[in-house]
């Protein structure tokens, strides 16, 4: 450097000395001008005096156009190093510094205990720098001792996703064997080191995998959207980050993703590192409380699986089932459980193709699909009570209304009518009150009531329904929840229209009021709804938000920094004298309905209020519900779940119901009967 | 070089236009100073380029493996040897060597096509020789003789062209090393196009035909420009050289090296500021992100570290000694003389507002090297023999008294 300081003097030195020789002696040289200028054209005037002038003018000629290159260049310069200095100054910076990110832990996600349902678990890394890319035996070893081939090596160091700077990753979860060696053999392994990184872990494995869901590396359209979202409170994703895909993980993102570490670094065109620069060091995300309870959780899944075991071991297919648990004075998920499940732990570090195709096959039932808020069917009975406070709504009926049910009905009483419609217990329940008709499930009293409805030419069971939030959305804090479709005169117009039918098949008839009365047709619910319907029939009006989040645990410390403002969604109103007429026909359905029945609830300290469901579905066996909430007389809990292609809701969801209500009272189910005679 | 490129003919008394001999006692008035014979407007400031040349190669040698700060300075060592011999000798003995010098100017840009002598080069360039140890462009010499083919061809008609069949043969002259380094070495081949093309201008050449032959050249280049760019036919120039003369219009447009090059140039000059970055601390320049920062881009060097104060000095020392060289011409009788001053201003002119211009996107990309400043010693030791030449001329001013 001295040498560089020497040279510049000298420069400098030289320069003024030669300015210096131009201002001593530079003038003889306009003596000059000033001798020949004015002798030289005149002596040699006359005759080729335009010979003279030419050239002299071309002279000038020549002047004014290297004034006016060099005018270009000046002007090109002002405006490029004055006007718009700044803008290629930051292109600059830009290229000499560079950007070496590490990742931030995700918050963990408990349940409502602190009990840790998805956690971190460390997972030895082993990284490399870019120049290992060189040295083709450092790979070869390198390969041979994780157990990859090199030219994978090879590959995971070229991939440059975490930064030009930034150390690749090679292998995660290396053994520890892999870890010995490569810290005994550090001369063999120039630019690799071991790292402990974080990796999601589940303790109680696909336990609440639905809910919770999992993560993956970002997608590239969740790239895009974050980067053209670019608020301040929002994450900007880079590349290669792991962000929640589903359930939890991706609707609390924000919350649990937490702030990668930045190293700034100073680089040459190579991209070697010249200087560290600021650094921010990550911070790991927050922990997330959920209002799940994981022994209810546990209970209710294992006994959706115990209980789909058993029916297909009497030859139904039990396709897929789901329960959920709700505390109906609030509105929290106690337990969300959907079956087949799936292992979030397949998702760490990347799916494989086949587990991907496995979980996407047709015979594996779509385990990735939460059925509690996306599985959409049709309610058959459980829709029952609504239906029922339709009727006295709208005095279709009245509280001391009777029918008579002799198994079939036609819609003018004559048997030779077409079409008849039968009631599931085809010899008949004989004289039915309409509590009767909610415990014994008459389909014929409902029948009636449909009739009525299409008699007085109104709408009241469809927003009946509505006004119990059927058709739309609970907005329950997990994404990927179904509307469901609360058909009347407009929609199947529009519908069947829309695919083609003709105008009569398009038409709103009686038979379609009288399928909706029993939940049929084209009516499709979802369990989270029919939930939500049933907490209001057990809170006497008022509907909760379901939600799944209880909080944010704060970083020090076991409080909240935030919590989940509970909030009432619908207050329905109702007669006190209809709620006493419902609430006595489903008490029925537990103790009155059927013996075998009872015997699953007498054996439960509370008092229990449900309804039993089985909804003829097209192309196989009909999908089983079951709701019921407790205690009667102080409502607290509402669980409700149902079961795909089995025989009847009594003999399939309700045994998850009761498991649920079991594992909350701690009394579990002792009773072995089972019925058939049930709906 | 210089001592063998004008070999031919050392006779030194040459013969003496008439101009010169009227000029007699016009310079004898008896203030002779010890600098009498150097011309102080155009050496000064060339000198004080070299300077700046000097500073500015030492740090591109501290960061930039091609950079030898030690061979530069033997280029200007070497170069300043020449200029000196050349400034001796009285260049107006050339001035009736048309056809040797026509002979040797294309020998020398003949020279690289010679097998054996051929050298392959820089960025698709062949234009280089290998004599025994010793490697060099000779179409760098090529254009001081052609400089002075040019002037002595011109200088027969003493600025008056009046039959069109000697505007054609004054073309011709020109066009035939023109063609011949032209298709070896585009860059060079269109310094020599324009200094010729300036010396026949400036020789006194009637308008109409001078319009009419720019017509004519435009069209010759959009044809060729056009004709490469055309699909399935054999192409007047190569993709590459047809891409370096476009990028420059969009350089973000063409993810080619020289789009990139460009790119980075205008960065480095651009994040130069109005002061500049620092002596030493072009970090596009020094760290590698511009390529070719010791001689094609070498204004963009410069630029990032001193900035446009430091451009515009620059760029002033360049137009004191191009126009010193100018007003030197006009005052100059003989035509012969006007026309080699001509003719080394041309040339400089050219080599700037190329080198420059190409550095900050508003000429094509073409390896032109800034004369004094760019690494390279046929470059240097060449500028410096045709600052020797403007010396020359005006050591020869007075000879007649």
């Amino acid at each position: 450097m001295d040498l560089t300081l020497v040279i510049v003097i000298a420069c400098v030195v030289v320069a003024v000395a030669l300015v210096l020789v131009f201002v001593v002696f530079g003038r003889s040289e306009a003596n000059f001008t000033f001798d020949i200028g004015g002798a030289g054209p005149r002596a040699s005037g006359g005759s080729d005096s335009s010979s003279e002038k030419t050239l002299s003018g071309r002279l000038v000629g020549l002047a004014v156009t290297v004034g006016a290159a060099f005018a270009a260049l000046v002007a090109r310069l002002w405006s490029m190093q004055l006007v718009s200095s700044e803008q290629y100054a930051a292109q600059a910076e830009n290229n000499s510094t560079s950007t070496v990110y590490s990742q931030a832990p995700r918050g963990r996600i408990l349940d409502r205990n602190g009990r840790e349902i998805v956690g971190n678990r460390p997972s030895l890394t082993v990284v490399a720098s870019s120049d290992v890319l060189s040295d083709e035996v450092e790979m070869q070893l390198l390969g041979n001792l994780i157990g990859m081939p090199a030219q994978a090596v090879r590959r995971k160091i070229q991939d440059t996703s975490e930064g030009q700077q930034s150390l690749r990753t090679v292998s995660v979860d290396v053994s520890r064997r892999v870890v010995a060696y490569i810290g005994e053999h550090p001369e063999a392994f120039p630019g690799v080191e071991v790292q402990a990184r974080t990796q999601r872990s589940y303790p109680y494995g696909s336990l609440a995998a639905h809910v919770v869901g999992y993560t993956g590396t970002v997608t590239s359209e969740q790239l895009k959207a974050s980067q053209e979202n670019s608020s301040e409170d929002s994450i900007t994703y880079r590349s290669g980050d792991v962000v929640g895909q589903t359930g939890v993980e991706a609707q609390y993102e924000s919350v649990l993703q937490g702030v990668r570490g930045e190293q700034k670094v100073f680089v040459d065109a190579n991209g070697n590192v010249l200087e560290y620069s600021t650094n921010v060091e990550p911070q790991s995300g927050s922990d997330l409380v959920l209002t799940l309870d994981l022994d209810i959780q546990r209970a209710a899944e294992e006994s959706l699986e115990r209980v789909m075991g058993e029916l297909r071991d009497t030859g139904y297919a039990a396709t897929g089932g789901c329960v959920i648990a709700m505390d109906c004075t609030n509105g929290e998920i106690l337990a969300m459980a959907s079956a087949p499940t799936f292992s979030p732990n397949l998702f760490t570090g990347g799916i494989s193709t086949t587990d991907w195709e496995a979980l996407q096959a047709e015979d594996a039932h779509y385990p990735m699909m939460n059925r509690a808020i996306a599985g959409q069917y049709p309610s058959g009975s459980v829709i029952k009570p609504l239906t029922s406070f339709a009727a006295l709504d709208y005095g279709v009926c009245n509280t001391g209304s009777s029918w008579y049910c002799s198994g079939w009905w036609t819609w003018d009483g004559n048997p030779n009518s077409l079409p008849v419609m039968k009631c599931w217990w085809e010899t008949g329940h004989g004289s039915m009150s309409l509590a009767d008709g909610i415990t014994f499930s008459c389909d014929v009293v409902f029948y009636e009531i449909g009739k009525g409805f299409y008699n007085n030419d109104s709408d009241g069971m469809q927003d009946t329904f509505r006004r119990y939030g059927l058709g739309s959305a609970t907005e329950i804090d997990l994404p990927g929840e179904a509307t469901g479709r609360v058909p009347d005169a407009q929609w199947k117009w529009d519908y069947f229209k829309a695919l083609g039918y003709s105008d009569s098949d398009a038409t709103w008839q009686g038979g379609d009021n009288c399928n909706i009365a029993i939940g049929q047709g084209d009516m499709l619910v979802t369990a989270i709804q029919m939930v939500c319907a049933y907490c209001s029939i057990a809170n006497g009006g008022p509907v909760w938000r379901p939600h799944v989040m209880k909080g944010v645990r704060a970083k020090v410390g076991e409080g909240f920094v935030s919590e989940y403002k509970c909030e009432q969604i619908r207050d329905v109103e109702e007669d006190q004298a209809f709620r006493d007429v419902i609430a006595q026909g489903m008490e029925g359905v537990i103790y009155r309905e059927d013996a075998a029945q009872a015997t699953h609830w007498t054996n439960l300290d509370v008092t229990v209020r449900g309804k039993t469901g089985t909804a003829e579905q097209p192309g196989g066996d009909p999908i089983g519900w079951f709701i019921a909430y407790a205690p009667a007389e102080n409502p607290k809990y509402v669980v409700g779940g149902n079961m795909d292609r089995v025989l009847q809701g009594a003999s399939s969801a309700m045994y998850v119901v009761r498991d649920v209500f079991g594992a909350i009272y701690g009394q579990p189910d002792t009773s072995t009967t089972t019925t058939t005679i049930a709906d | 070089m210089a001592a063998d490129m004008t070999g031919p003919g050392t006779s030194s008394a040459g013969p003496l236009s008439s101009l010169t001999q009227r000029a007699r006692g016009a310079h004898v008035s008896g203030r002779r100073s010890p600098l009498d014979g150097i011309y102080l407007s155009q050496l000064i400031p060339t000198l004080l380029i070299l300077v700046i040349s000097v500073a500015n190669m030492w740090v591109c040698s501290l960061s930039l493996e091609n950079a030898s700060f030690t061979s530069h300075l033997a280029g200007i060592a070497i170069g300043l040897v020449a200029a000196a011999a050349v400034w001796r000798y009285d260049y107006r003995a050339l001035s009736n060597m048309t056809t040797a010098l026509f002979v040797l100017a294309c020998v020398l840009m003949a020279l690289p096509r010679v097998p054996g002598l051929g050298l392959e080069g820089g960025l698709g360039g062949l234009g280089w020789v290998r004599i025994g140890p010793l490697s060099f462009q000779p179409s760098e010499p090529g254009k001081i003789v052609t400089i002075f083919l040019m002037a002595s061809a011109c200088a027969q008609y003493n600025g008056k062209i009046d039959s069109f069949r000697d505007y054609a043969k004054l073309c011709g002259t020109l066009l035939v090393p023109l063609l011949l380094i032209l298709s070896l070495d585009l860059g060079t081949g269109l310094v020599v196009f324009f200094l010729g093309a300036a010396i026949i201008i400036c020789s006194g050449a009637p308008r109409a035909w001078v319009l009419g032959t720019i017509a004519l050249i435009v069209g010759a280049a959009a044809f060729v420009v056009i004709e490469s760019s055309i699909e399935g036919i054999p192409h007047i120039l190569q993709e590459y050289q047809l891409k370096r003369l476009t990028v420059f219009m969009n350089p973000t447009a063409n993810a080619s090296d020289d789009g990139y090059n460009l790119l980075q140039s205008m960065i480095a000059v651009g994040s130069g500021g109005f002061l500049g970055k620092g002596f030493g601390n072009a970090t596009q320049a020094l760290s590698g992100f511009l390529p070719e920062a010791e001689t094609d881009f070498i204004f963009a060097t410069f630029a990032e570290q001193f900035g446009f104060v430091g451009s515009v000095v620059l760029l002033g020392l360049y137009a004191w000694m191009i126009f010193s060289t100018i007003l030197l011409a006009l005052r100059m009788e003989s035509t012969f003389s006007k026309l080699v001053l001509v003719g080394c201003v041309a040339m400089w002119t050219f080599q700037v507002l190329e080198s420059v211009g190409m550095c900050i996107g508003i000429m094509p990309i073409t390896g032109i090297p800034l004369p004094f400043m760019t690494y390279g010693s046929s470059s240097m030791v060449i500028q410096l023999v045709a600052v020797g030449v403007v010396q020359s001329v005006w050591r020869h001013r007075q000879k007649a008294a």
